[in-house]
C-alpha cells in the first residue's frame, strides 16, 4: 500500500474569488484603473466636441446630439476597458502563470471566469465614467429606473463578451503585449461605422447594409430607446429592438467559450 | 523560444565588432563618432529585423491605419468635403499617418521594456559599443518604420483619390514630414518605458494620441471645433504636421506650420533627452 497525499479539498467559488481579487487589487494600488476613466472621457470629448457642429443638424430627430451619441460613448468606453483587461491576461500568459494554473487542481475555465469578472469591474468603472461624462454634455435618462438599469446591464453584457474576445486574442497570441494595444483602432473603426455617430441614411448606399447590421449598431439601436429622449424619436423598447443584440451576445458566447476551453487546455 | 533565437542572432552580428577591432592595428575608440554611426547602424538593423519578423504586429500596424483611413473617408468624407469644398483626404491621410506613427511607437516601447526585463539591455551594455548607439538606434529604427507606414497609407490614399498638386520635391518632402514629430513622440514613449514598472503606462499613451487625433484639423476642419477649443486645435503638433502636409500636397502655407511642428518636436526631445539617457543607463545597469 503506497501512501499518497490526499487531493486537496478545493472550492471553485473560493478559487474564483481569490483569482479575481488578485486581478483587481493591483489596479487599485498603482492607479491603473485611471486609464479606463480617461478613455471614457476621451471618447466623450473626442466624439462630441468635434462632431457636434458637423452632425448637430441631423441627430435623427432627437432632442440633442448628446442624447444621440450616448450609447456609442458608453459602448466605446466599456470596450476599451474590456480590451485593456485582455492586455492583462496576455501578460499572464506570457509570464507563464496560466501554465502553472494548469498544473494545479483548478478547473480549466476558472481562471477565465476570474479574468472576466475582473474585467467586469473595469467595465463598471468605465460605464460610471461614461455616464458622468454623458451627464456633463447633457445626456439624461428619460425612461425611468427600469430602463436605466436595462441600459447599464446591456452595456455591461456587451463588455463581458468583448472581454472574452480580447482575452482570447491575448491568450492565443504569440506576442500579445505588442498586438493587443493596437486593438483600439479596430474598436474605433466599428464605432465610426455604426449608427452611433449618424443615422444610417447618411452613409454611402453601398455600405448601409453593413452599417445597419453590424453588432455595434445593433447595440446602439437597443440602448437608444433604453436611454430614451424628451421626443419620441428614440423609439420604443420592444423585443424586435433589443432582441438582435441579445442574440449577438448569446451567439458570440456560444462560439467563444469552447474556443477558450480549447486554448486553456491545449499543451505547448 | 522565438525571442531567444532572435537574441542569439543579434549576438552573432555583434560578434562582428571584435573582428573589426582586430583588423585595425589601433582599434578606433569606442566613443568616436565613426564608431557611433557604425554601431547605431548595426543596432538599427537588429531592431528592424525583429520588427519585420513579428508578422502579426507588422500586419496590424500597417493594415489598421489603412482601415481607419477608409472608415474615416466613408463616415466623414462627404460631410467635410461639403463644408470645405475640397476632398477630406488632404486632412485625413496625414492624420492617419501621424496616428500610425504614434501608435506604432508603443510597440517599440513595450519591446524595450521586455528587453530590459529579459536582461538583454544589460548584456548589450557590457559590449565595447558606443553608449549612445542603443538609444539612437531605437529612434532611427522608428524613423524608418514611420516612413514605411506613411508610404503604405499614402498608397491607400492615392487609391481613394488623394493627389499631389505640387511639384515632385514637395511630394517627396510630404513623405518625410511625419518623421519629425513621430520620432519625438517615440522619444517620449521610450522615456516613459524606461521609468515605468508596468506596461500599462505605455498603454496610457493611447489616450495622448487619441486626444491629438480627435482634436486635430484632420479629423474635422478647424471651424467645426467649438470656438473656445479652436486655439488648442490650431496650435497642437499634429495639426501643424497636417497643415504642413496639406500645404505640400494640395497647396497652402508650408514654412510656418513646419517651423511650429519642428519647435514642438525639438521641445519634446529637449525635455526627454536627459531623463532618457539616465533612464537607459539605469535600465542597462540593473540586475
Amino acid at each position: 500500500m503506497i501512501e499518497t497525499a490526499l487531493r486537496p479539498q478545493t472550492s471553485a467559488v473560493q478559487q474564483w474569488r481569490t483569482l479575481t481579487v488578485r486581478m483587481i487589487t493591483p489596479t487599485l494600488r498603482n492607479g491603473e484603473v485611471s486609464t479606463v476613466v480617461f478613455a471614457s472621457i476621451l471618447f466623450t470629448v473626442g466624439f462630441y466636441l468635434p462632431l457636434k457642429g458637423l452632425m448637430g443638424g441631423f441627430p435623427g430627430g432627437m432632442s440633442s446630439y448628446a442624447q444621440y451619441l450616448m450609447p456609442l460613448i458608453a459602448l466605446n468606453g466599456i470596450a476599451f476597458a474590456a480590451l485593456s483587461a485582455a492586455f492583462r491576461s496576455a501578460t499572464d500568459s506570457v509570464k507563464g502563470i496560466n501554465r502553472r494554473f494548469k498544473a494545479m487542481p483548478i478547473a480549466a475555465l476558472t481562471p477565465l471566469a476570474a479574468r472576466t469578472s475582473a474585467s467586469m469591474y473595469r467595465c463598471a468603472v468605465a460605464l460610471g465614467a461614461a455616464l458622468v461624462c454623458g451627464h456633463v454634455i447633457g445626456f439624461r435618462f428619460y425612461g425611468g429606473v427600469g430602463h436605466a438599469v436595462g441600459f447599464c446591464l446591456l452595456a455591461l453584457l456587451m463588455g463581458a463578451v468583448t472581454s472574452l474576445i480580447g482575452d482570447l486574442i491575448g491568450a492565443a497570441n504569440k506576442n500579445p503585449e505588442a498586438t493587443v494595444p493596437l486593438m483600439l483602432v479596430p474598436q474605433m473603426i466599428l464605432g465610426l461605422l455604426s449608427v452611433g455617430l449618424q443615422p444610417v441614411e447618411r452613409f454611402p448606399a453601398w455600405i448601409q447594409p453593413f452599417v445597419r447590421n453590424q453588432p455595434v449598431s445593433q447595440f446602439v439601436y437597443a440602448l437608444r430607446p433604453l436611454g430614451g429622449d424628451s421626443t419620441p424619436a428614440a423609439g420604443e423598447v420592444t423585443w424586435s429592438v433589443v432582441g438582435p443584440s441579445l442574440a449577438w451576445l448569446a451567439g458570440l458566447t456560444l462560439i467563444l467559450i469552447p474556443l477558450h476551453a480549447f486554448v486553456a487546455t491545449r499543451r505547448r | 523560444m522565438m525571442s531567444i533565437a532572435s537574441q542569439d542572432r543579434a549576438f552573432v552580428t555583434l560578434a562582428g565588432f571584435t573582428d573589426v577591432r582586430h583588423k585595425h592595428r589601433r582599434a578606433p575608440r569606442e566613443n568616436s563618432p565613426g564608431q557611433l554611426t557604425r554601431h547605431t547602424w548595426v543596432y538599427t538593423k537588429r531592431l528592424l529585423r525583429r520588427w519585420i519578423r513579428d508578422r502579426t504586429t507588422v500586419l496590424e500596424s500597417l493594415l489598421m491605419p489603412v482601415a481607419l483611413l477608409v472608415t474615416l473617408n466613408i463616415v466623414l468624407g462627404r460631410s467635410i468635403s461639403q463644408v470645405t469644398g475640397h476632398s477630406a483626404l488632404y486632412g485625413s491621410v496625414p492624420m492617419v499617418a501621424m496616428v500610425a506613427a504614434m501608435s506604432g511607437s508603443m510597440v517599440g516601447g513595450i519591446g524595450l521594456m521586455r528587453e530590459r526585463s529579459d536582461g538583454l539591455l544589460s548584456r548589450l551594455w557590457v559590449l565595447p559599443v558606443h553608449r549612445a548607439s542603443g538609444l539612437l538606434s531605437r529612434l532611427a529604427a522608428d524613423a524608418v518604420r514611420i516612413v514605411a507606414t506613411t508610404a503604405v497609407i499614402l498608397s491607400a490614399g492615392l487609391i481613394l483619390g488623394f493627389r499631389f498638386r505640387q511639384g515632385i520635391l514637395e511630394s517627396v518632402a510630404w513623405l518625410f514630414v511625419p518623421i519629425a514629430f513621430g520620432v519625438a513622440f517615440t522619444g517620449l514613449v521610450i522615456t516613459l518605458a524606461l521609468y515605468a514598472a508596468n506596461t500599462w503606462v505605455i498603454e496610457g499613451t493611447e489616450i495622448i494620441w487619441g486626444l491629438l487625433m480627435f482634436f486635430s484639423i484632420g479629423f474635422v476642419p478647424l471651424e467645426q471645433h467649438p470656438r473656445w477649443l479652436q486655439p488648442v486645435v490650431e496650435h497642437q503638433p499634429v495639426s501643424y504636421a497636417i497643415e504642413t502636409m496639406r500645404g505640400l500636397s494640395l497647396g497652402g502655407p508650408v514654412l510656418a506650420p513646419m517651423i511650429a511642428m519642428l519647435l514642438w518636436s525639438a521641445g519634446i526631445v529637449a525635455v526627454c533627452a536627459i531623463p532618457m539617457a539616465i533612464g537607459y543607463r539605469r535600465a542597462s545597469m540593473r540586475g
